[in-house]
């Protein structure tokens, strides 16, 4: 995520005076800072559909215990074909942990393992909203003063417009 | 004069593109490292927690291997290594792109003045 553009972070190190940015350059600020905060949406919802996922992976947990060895279950093929099958070991259970490894654990060192990764993406969002709020602030600001220097051109040009029907 | 100044220009614009593209490719691919190293870390944090006695399977095709914990771990340890290298290489190249874009770009902005004074007297 971290791209090395010119300095639009004016909380790290530099500060700009936004007010003496010209037009133009606060346009394009509002234009990277709409951009970031695209980015931002974009990644938290990515984020929380994971947390989805684990979350949906620890509540499957609770239906298997040690006593639904032996019971018939379906076991989909793919999405639209199933064949019967019976649960082997109702004690422990096989999860993926990234880059094709899994490990087996038993339902409780399962269950520990999704909560955590369900906490861990919870702090990741927590962290993205954080930024994002920052940025849809300065955002606002930067809206303002867009808006503010749109309006002194506007009332310039008026005046000079009526100095000049004055004249004639 | 002018023509040559505009095909000069023209030349460095076009030089400015291809480095500016490189500069993308190159930080996209560093961004792909460091999902991957983040993957990797996680790996690592989960198979440190094991027990010694614990089952670890990979992924191989469409089979999960059986595989020794300790190996797992140092395969795992390994990959992450390689990817620092990598990463470190990579913006290494991020940094040498940065300053020929810098490079450039001067070279445009001067011709650019260039140009504007010719046509200026032209005028």
């Amino acid at each position: 995520m971290a791209t090395k553009e010119e300095s639009v972070f004016p909380q790290v190190g530099q500060q700009i005076e936004l007010s003496n940015l010209s037009l133009q350059q606060l346009t394009q600020l509002k234009q990277q800072l709409d951009q970031e905060i695209h980015v931002f949406l974009e990644t938290s919802r990515t984020l929380k559909m994971a947390q989805t996922k684990f979350q949906d992976s620890n509540d499957c947990l609770e239906k298997i215990t040690p006593d639904s060895e032996g019971k018939n279950i379906m076991v989909p093929l793919t999405g639209s074909m199933y064949v019967p099958g019976r649960v082997a070991n109702g004690k422990s259970v096989i999860i993926d942990i990234g880059t094709g490894y899994f490990i087996q654990k038993d339902i409780d060192g399962a269950k520990d393992y999704f909560k955590r990764k369900v906490s861990f993406v919870g702090e990741q969002i927590e962290k993205i909203m954080q930024v994002s709020v920052e940025k849809s602030k300065l955002n606002k600001v930067v809206a303002q003063k867009i808006q503010l220097q749109l309006q002194a051109q506007l009332s310039s040009q008026q005046q000079s417009q009526q100095q000049e029907a004055t004249k004639s | 004069m002018v023509e040559e100044i505009q095909n000069k220009l023209q030349l460095e614009v076009d030089k400015y593109k291809a480095v500016q593209k490189d500069y993308h490719k190159a930080l996209a691919q560093r961004q792909q490292l460091d999902g991957q190293l983040n993957e990797n870390t996680a790996v690592k944090q989960e198979l440190d927690l094991l027990r010694k006695d614990a089952e670890v399977f990979k992924l191989i095709g469409p089979v999960l291997v059986k595989q020794d914990l300790e190996e797992a771990k140092q395969n795992v340890s390994k990959r992450m290594d390689y990817i620092r290298s990598e990463l470190k290489r990579i913006d290494d190249m991020i940094t040498g792109l940065d300053k020929k874009q810098d490079a450039h770009r001067e070279a445009i902005n001067k011709l650019q003045q260039q140009f504007q004074l010719m046509q200026m007297k032209k005028a």
